[in-house]
């Protein structure tokens, strides 16, 4: 196995070596280093206990300035300052995570195909003009990495260290995926449905990126098959030509470059839905720092978090009486009821004005006017309850994943 | 090395002279290079009910980034570049020589790394002494209780 391994890994090293001279002398010159060639200054994440500089990159396709956490296979995240902008992130700053480097550099619309098979009455292949004659839907829903702001968790845990830009708000146009199973036709007794793309991993026998969603759950009616993202074609790092998009859920589910639908006569148990991105059985999925052989369950359904972002962590600003504030807010998987600001660190609270409302998964702005305690350093908070009656709390969580990080975000300006 | 006669030079000189000549055309005959995105066909597309896909090509920078000098840097940078950038290791936090073997194997064993087993106690000490290298200089917020109690590596991943 070894051996085979090697092999496929001195392939892969060759390809990418022939992808490279590919690209033609000049591509190498300019990017003797990552800092060199396609950096463009640093970014502070402010996380806890530091190694939070990052480097700003414009050089991903379709992409335009975005924190650099990995080039291969990529991670990049959106500036906070993006979210203040808009409640719907514009595609070029929408983050992007990927699992493996094996990802098509080229998709061919023509000969693309979905196929839709396993526990169905007739496995089948559609093309995408097949897929975008089915009725239309489109829902405004956020997008959220499991692991957004995992950098943020106290004791620090392993993974990709995420500051809070590991999500988006988008208006995605698309089909019903139920529309698509029917076509197949569902059999009696199906349990789940799994869900393949076009990546793959870099090294034989490593596990191929696949998740699955119960069948009650895929046939709801909300969960959806995109192919537009804010009024145009996604790009291709946010999964071109389709992704699923499961409204409410956390974005590993949300499945990009979706190939492949299989339904299935019993719960998923390969390695993405049995092994990985499980979360404590636990209220808020919270366990004590360093504990481990804790029940556990696939991570789910999303929770109510909001942000400051009309200013950012450490700005200093001139000293007045009271200044307007603004941020954003989601509910998770339903919509946002209320917010809350504070300015001297959760002890008074002011009620702020919601925006206007792009339905119970999107985003949803929110402003105040607030007074400002004296001069010096200045914990802003914002809280958010859901529709639900669910509130951010105080005291955040931990779990060794760094997962569903959900408490009352402090954003500290300095006045004078 | 051979001198060049006047007759190899007339003869790589005419070679030039009529390259050039080639190269630039007939007077009037220039026409600027075409864009980048230009070349070839123009790409496919499917239009049904008012939306448009079209075909997309990109291409995905590469790193060129290794691991910093250090002890055993030559074994990190032959076998953890492959499947991932070495900023995801140099991005982790302080983590503890047993927290570093816990990834190092999973990379190995689930993700199936071809990493030879011996290598695996120098990759994990550079990565454990890339993260004490770290701990000397800690920064940041601290917005949050302060920890009290060190984590285990487990679960993946997001």
């Amino acid at each position: 196995m070894d051996r085979l391994d090697a092999e496929l890994a001195a392939e892969t090293s060759r390809r990418r070596f022939l992808q490279k001279a590919a690209l033609g002398g000049a591509a190498i010159a300019a990017a003797p280093a990552l800092a060199q060639g396609i950096t463009q200054g640093l970014t502070d994440l402010h996380l806890p206990g530091g190694n939070a500089q990052r480097p700003m990159t414009s050089a991903f396709p379709g992409k335009g300035s975005m924190i650099l956490q990995r080039v291969h296979p990529p991670l990049l995240e959106t500036p906070m300052a993006v979210f203040d902008r808009d409640v719907f992130t514009p595609n070029d700053q929408f983050f992007v995570r990927w699992h493996w480097a094996d990802i098509p550099t080229s998709i061919d619309v023509d000969a693309f195909r979905l196929t839709i098979r396993g526990h169905v009455n007739k496995s089948i292949a559609i093309n995408l003009e097949q897929l975008m004659r089915l009725p239309r839907v489109e829902m405004a829903a956020v997008n959220q990495c499991s692991g957004n702001s995992r950098g943020l968790f106290q004791p620090r845990v392993p993974g990709a260290q995420w500051g809070n830009g590991a999500m988006g708000n988008a208006k995605w146009l698309g089909v019903r995926l139920r529309d698509v199973l029917d076509l197949a036709g569902v059999k009696a007794g199906a349990v789940q449905v799994r869900f393949g793309a076009l990546d793959q991993p870099v090294v034989a026998g490593a596990p191929d990126f696949e998740k699955a969603l119960d069948i009650d759950h895929a046939r709801d009616g909300e969960v959806m098959i995109a192919f537009g993202m804010n009024g145009t074609q996604l790009p291709l790092l946010n999964g071109f030509p389709i992704r699923l998009i499961v409204p409410g859920w956390y974005s590993t589910y949300w499945v990009k470059m979706l190939n492949d639908i299989e339904v299935l006569p019993g719960p998923d148990d390969e390695y993405w839905m049995a092994k990985a991105y499980k979360i404590p059985a636990t209220p808020g999925a919270n366990v004590k720092p360093g504990a481990k052989d804790f029940p556990t369950v696939p991570i789910n359904r999303m929770i109510p978090r909001s942000w400051v972002t009309s200013l950012g962590e450490g700005q200093r600003i001139a000293h007045e009486a009271s200044i307007p504030l603004g941020g954003i807010a989601m509910g998770g998987d339903c919509g946002v009821a209320r917010v809350d600001v504070s300015t001297d660190g959760g002890r008074r609270w002011f009620a702020t004005k919601l925006g206007p409302d792009h339905g119970k998964y999107s985003f949803r702005r929110w402003d105040a006017q607030v007074p400002l305690p004296g001069p010096g350093q200045t914990a802003l908070m914002s809280r958010c309850w859901n529709t639900a009656g669910v509130a951010q709390p105080m005291a955040p969580i931990w779990n060794p994943g760094g997962f569903m990080r959900g408490n009352i975000e402090t954003t500290t300006i300095v006045t004078a | 090395m051979k001198a060049p006669t006047p007759g190899m030079l007339a003869v790589g000189l005419l070679g030039v002279t009529v390259f050039t000549l080639m190269m630039v055309g007939p007077p009037g005959s220039y026409t600027p290079p075409p864009e980048p995105q230009s070349t070839g066909p123009a790409p496919s597309s499917i239009s049904v009910n008012g939306f448009t896909l079209t075909s997309d090509t990109v291409d995905f920078p590469i790193d060129e980034q290794q691991y910093p000098d250090g002890p055993h840097a030559d074994v990190i940078n032959a076998n953890c570049t492959s499947c991932h950038s070495a900023s995801m290791a140099m991005t982790q936090p302080v983590l503890s020589a047993d927290q570093w073997k816990t990834t190092v194997t999973k990379m190995k064993d689930v993700y199936k790394a071809p990493v030879a087993e011996k290598d695996i106690p120098a990759i994990v000490d550079y990565l454990t002494a890339m993260s004490a290298a770290q701990n000397g200089a800690p920064t940041g917020k601290a917005q949050d209780p302060a920890p009290n109690a060190a984590p285990d590596a487990s679960g993946g991943t997001g």
